[in-house]
């Protein structure tokens, strides 16, 4: 396999926690809760990152630390557990730790063991915004799940979906496994604690997401499953060599061209539009490079790729499709804005935190984190998937260019109350 | 330890950065975890900032704990070449304060031109509120300087700043009236100062500041140190306003100057009218019903006692309960609400302000997002006067809550939330006044909302964004997800027989959920286990309604 060569940094850029993906997680399990152990900066994190302004009956919430609590190293949470049981009836209760008792160096797997129940599991999550970023702490649930995955024997020879997808795009995985005659065990997650899929030597793990490479690898390791190393399932690209890998992982040669041709024919408007784009990521979603990929095939020039973190395996056949760009791991926030200065990007897909600065900066910005939860994959998704691109380029082209005068921007914001820009 | 779900206030980082993200040319430095960083997010989402908002996470990870590295230096230096600050306050996070290092001394060894500020702000003993304060009360007392007045009258107006409560729209207000007086300013901060300014705040004649949260301690100190007199009230009302008209006029007069008090004409936006129409529009008689309709409020110490005091004094309207969850100035609440609130409900826990809220079914609340969650389980009428807040709060329009211009918002804001008068005779009077639908299908359990990935995409309205991103215009308001059934108040609650069942359906439905609130109250008081059509009959004619 190819070795793409990637530029470190580091790591000085704007992102979230790993708390952050309970977010979508919680709605993904509807019978589970997130208990975060934490402090006050955890209930603040989730309320203004989760939209949670909007819900009344979250399913998540933080056994919240004070400063009594800090001295001892092994708090009693047995308390909130009772609460969590009687105001919401879980099947199973994560414990997601966080940075202020991973310094107390809470012994968290001991904790979560003992509330632990046959009836209501506790099982523990790394989670700590010291360690893992954004969208990794998906990875330490279904690592927590793995061992409630009933076992299957080897002849069982069935593709079990990996990653968090919503319902209907579960449903047009499973329907296009059966066109194709692939034998579906499930999905890791299911939508309900008591329906996760059998795993055994003869199941084929098919990551839908590229931020699961712990999970993967745990499952092959302690199951003897196949991992399937191919594109990840996004653009007309990428779906057919998913499906085309996970086929032939079958027994069977199955040759899609015509409905990858198909697919870029119905986009053809966006990707007349997007070729020759110079295009940034300035994202943390760990979902850029293959994001990034789909944009190269659609003829669009990415001049950098920033992601938090690249795996060599269980990312190669990404990395080799994007031979030949910029690619940084943990990158620098200022020395981006310094190469997006020079290089005048087209488009930037940027942390949320960083999105409508950019754009005031008279560059066009989209928020990249909405990627971790928009229907973007396989065939149904390719819609979505280019116009979140083209959305942004379109609108800007359409608004009436007075309104691009930096005048519009005076007194906006008390720190920067006059006229403003990148180079200055 | 205790289950939090939302909190009133945020953490003592986020106070440090509302004050550094105020300022110009100072930047806040979080040393901190990675996802500290959200804070910057809130700016750049609901203040929608233009330029990144002023400060940066000098992000510790797991592996620098490990090997004992330190990065604040080199993020140090980092911002300093990048944004050119005058000063930059450093503050530890909740995690990293546990590990006692010096950050004086690692400040030290970044060699910085620009002044660097070890901000000592323990997150286990304070929060949002007391951070920022007590910052800008340094900041205040670091840097102002012994001068000679100002040649004119001048005023300094304090306690503005990012991501406070409809604060532009204040301070326009109060520059509005401010230039009809004839009244230079002399600094406004934080909002837009330098350290600069700081430095001429003694140069003013009197020092305005409006809001119990920030600036208050900053304004009297300046009052102590250098002898510039402060106005600390918050002229929330008509009345109000023209008592602090007053009082401005007073403090300016002692101080050596004769201000003279224009036609109250002269305040209004066309300069010819009242200016405000709260007085007339309070004794129309439209507005009778308003003595008929309680009103909770609940938010920070200023708002609460502002708006409390305005529903009663200028609205007539009843007031069923107060609260605030500013514990530090409950006492002053508690003061200046005598005569209007017996028992001040002081927590900022918002489980207990929902059980108040249950229990006392008014029929307006105002509180702040958390109670507008509550509000809509509870099918109540809410409007939003305090933070917490959503993106939904944060408009373009001009919508102060000081001075004449504010009283007609907030009388607005009132009018437009409560049902109103007429209509509510007419439904009285006709049952449906030709306005009911079919009841809605209510899901048999607590709904959940749609998977996220679903909720972007779909059209259908009650589907929910999950991220703070969709909270913006782009996406349509969402509906709060129907309650399965409000949460008990009490342990025992009353069940509907099929003859009350049948005559509650007839109660129009958009009061419909009021009204079995109200009848399950009334039964639970009674002891009543089984509402029946006597039972619900008995409740109308003791509810009168």
């Amino acid at each position: 396999m190819h070795k793409a060569s990637t530029i470190r940094e580091d790591g000085l850029y704007h992102s979230f926690c790993g708390l952050v993906s309970v977010g979508w997680l919680y709605q993904k399990i509807k019978d589970s809760f997130f208990l975060i152990l934490g402090t006050h900066t955890c209930a603040h994190l989730l309320q203004n990152t989760l939209g949670v302004m909007i819900f009344a009956r979250p399913r998540f919430a933080v056994s919240l630390l004070e400063e009594a609590d800090l001295s001892s190293s092994q708090p009693d949470i047995s308390a909130q557990i009772e609460e969590i049981k009687r105001e919401h009836h879980p099947s199973v209760i994560f414990l997601l730790s966080s940075c202020t008792p991973e310094v107390m160096k809470v012994e968290f797997e001991g904790l979560a063991a003992s509330v632990s129940t046959p009836e209501v599991p506790v099982l523990f999550v790394p989670a700590s915004g010291l360690d893992y970023t954004f969208s990794q702490s998906e990875d330490s649930v279904l690592q927590a799940l793995i061992p409630f995955c009933p076992p299957a024997p080897p002849e069982d020879k069935r593709v079990v979906f990996l990653g968090s997808v919503n319902d209907a795009i579960a449903d047009d995985f499973s329907l296009e496994a059966a066109r194709l005659g692939i034998p579906v065990a499930g999905f890791l997650p299911a939508s309900h604690f008591h329906e996760l899929p059998p795993i055994g030597p003869g199941t084929v793990v098919a990551p839908l997401q590229p931020y699961l490479h712990k999970t993967a690898t745990q499952l092959r390791n302690e199951r003897g499953c196949t991992v399937l190393s191919s594109l990840f399932p996004f653009g007309p690209d990428g779906t057919r060599r998913f499906w085309e890998d996970l086929a032939a992982q079958f027994g069977m040669k199955v040759d899609l061209s015509d409905r990858e041709a198909a697919a870029w024919e119905r986009i053809k408007r966006h990707t007349d539009l997007l070729r020759g784009k110079k295009i940034f990521f300035a994202s943390d979603t760990l979902m850029e490079l293959p994001l990034a990929r789909f944009l190269k095939a659609c003829g669009a020039e990415v001049v950098e790729c920033s992601t938090p973190y690249i795996n060599r395996r269980f990312h190669a056949a990404e990395l080799a499709a994007l031979d030949g760009v910029r690619l940084v791991e943990q990158a620098n926030f200022h020395r981006q804005l310094r190469t997006i200065a020079e290089t005048k990007p087209d488009l930037i897909i940027s942390n949320i935190i960083t999105t409508n600065p950019l754009v005031g900066q008279g560059v066009v910005a989209k928020w990249g984190t909405e990627y971790c939860f928009l229907p973007i994959h396989g065939w149904a998704g390719v819609n979505a998937l280019v116009t979140s691109f083209t959305r942004a380029l379109e609108r800007h082209a359409k608004l009436d260019p007075l309104g691009s005068d930096p005048i519009w921007l005076t007194g906006m914001m008390p720190s920067s109350p006059g006229v403003i820009s990148l180079q200055s | 330890m205790r289950l939090a779900y939302w909190m009133y206030e945020g953490t003592a980082h986020h106070g440090v950065g509302r004050i550094a993200n105020s300022m110009r040319n100072v930047h806040a430095v979080f040393h901190a975890p990675q996802g500290d960083d959200y804070v910057n997010a809130i700016f750049a989402m609901l203040d929608r900032t233009p330029n990144f908002p002023a400060m940066t996470t000098s992000v510790v990870s797991g592996t620098d704990l490990a090997r004992g590295t330190i990065r604040l230096p080199e993020t140090l230096k980092q911002v300093e070449e990048r944004v050119h600050p005058d000063l930059i306050v450093v503050v530890a996070s909740c995690s990293t304060i546990l590990l006692q290092e010096n950050l004086e001394i690692a400040a030290q060894h970044a060699g910085l031109q620009c002044e660097v500020m070890v901000y000592d702000a323990n997150p286990y003993r304070m929060q949002e509120i007391v951070a920022a304060e007590s910052l800008f009360t340094d900041l205040v007392k670091r840097f102002a300087k012994p001068q000679p007045r100002t040649e004119r009258p001048t005023v300094n107006i304090l306690g503005p700043a990012s991501l406070g409560f409809h604060a532009r729209h204040d301070l326009i207000s109060l520059r509005r009236m401010l230039k009809t007086l004839g009244i230079e300013v002399n600094v406004v901060a934080p909002w837009g100062a330098t350290i600069a300014d700081l430095r001429r705040l003694p140069a003013a004649w009197l020092t305005i500041a409006p809001y119990r949260e920030l600036g208050l301690r900053a304004a009297t100190y300046l009052e102590e140190q250098f002898g510039v007199p402060a106005l600390l009230d918050a002229p929330i009302g008509v009345q109000p306003t023209l008592r602090w008209i007053e009082r401005l006029r007073e403090l300016l007069a002692q101080a050596g100057a004769n201000i003279p008090m224009p036609p109250l004409t002269a305040f209004s936006l066309d300069g010819m009218s009242a200016p405000s129409a709260v007085p007339w529009m309070a004794r129309t008689a439209d507005m009778d019903s308003f003595s008929g309709k309680p009103a909770f409020v609940f938010g920070d110490a200023t708002h609460v006692v502002g708006i409390t005091r305005f529903l009663r004094d200028e609205l007539g309207m009843p007031i069923a309960g107060a609260g605030t969850y500013v514990k530090h100035q409950a006492n002053w609440v508690r003061e200046q609400l005598a005569g209007y609130v017996d028992d001040l409900l002081v927590t900022d826990e918002f489980q207990t302000v929902a059980a108040r809220i249950a229990e006392l079914r008014p029929e307006l609340v105002c509180g702040t997002q958390m109670e507008r969650h509550t509000s809509r389980r509870y099918d109540l009428n809410c409007m939003v006067i305090s933070p917490p807040t959503h993106i939904e709060n944060h408009l373009l329009a001009y919508r102060p809550f000081l001075g004449f211009d504010g009283a007609d918002v907030i009388a607005d804001e009132v009018y437009t939330t409560c049902t109103l008068g007429m209509e509510k005779h007419l439904i009285d009077l006709f049952g449906d006044a030709g306005l009911d639908l079919p009841e809605k299908v209510k899901a048999p359990s607590t709904p959940e909302p749609a998977p996220a990935a679903i909720a972007i995409e779909s059209p259908k309205p009650a589907d929910e964004p999950v991220v703070a991103v969709a909270a913006t215009p782009a996406a349509p308001a969402p509906v709060a997800p129907p309650a399965a059934s409000p949460a008990p108040a009490t342990p025992v609650d009353p069940v509907w027989a099929a003859d009350a069942e049948a005559m509650l359906k007839k109660v129009p439905f958009f009061v419909r959920g009021r009204v079995r609130g109200n009848v399950e109250k009334y039964a639970r008081q009674r002891g009543h286990a089984v509402i029946t059509a006597q039972v619900l009959l008995a409740a109308k004619e003791e509810l009168g309604a």
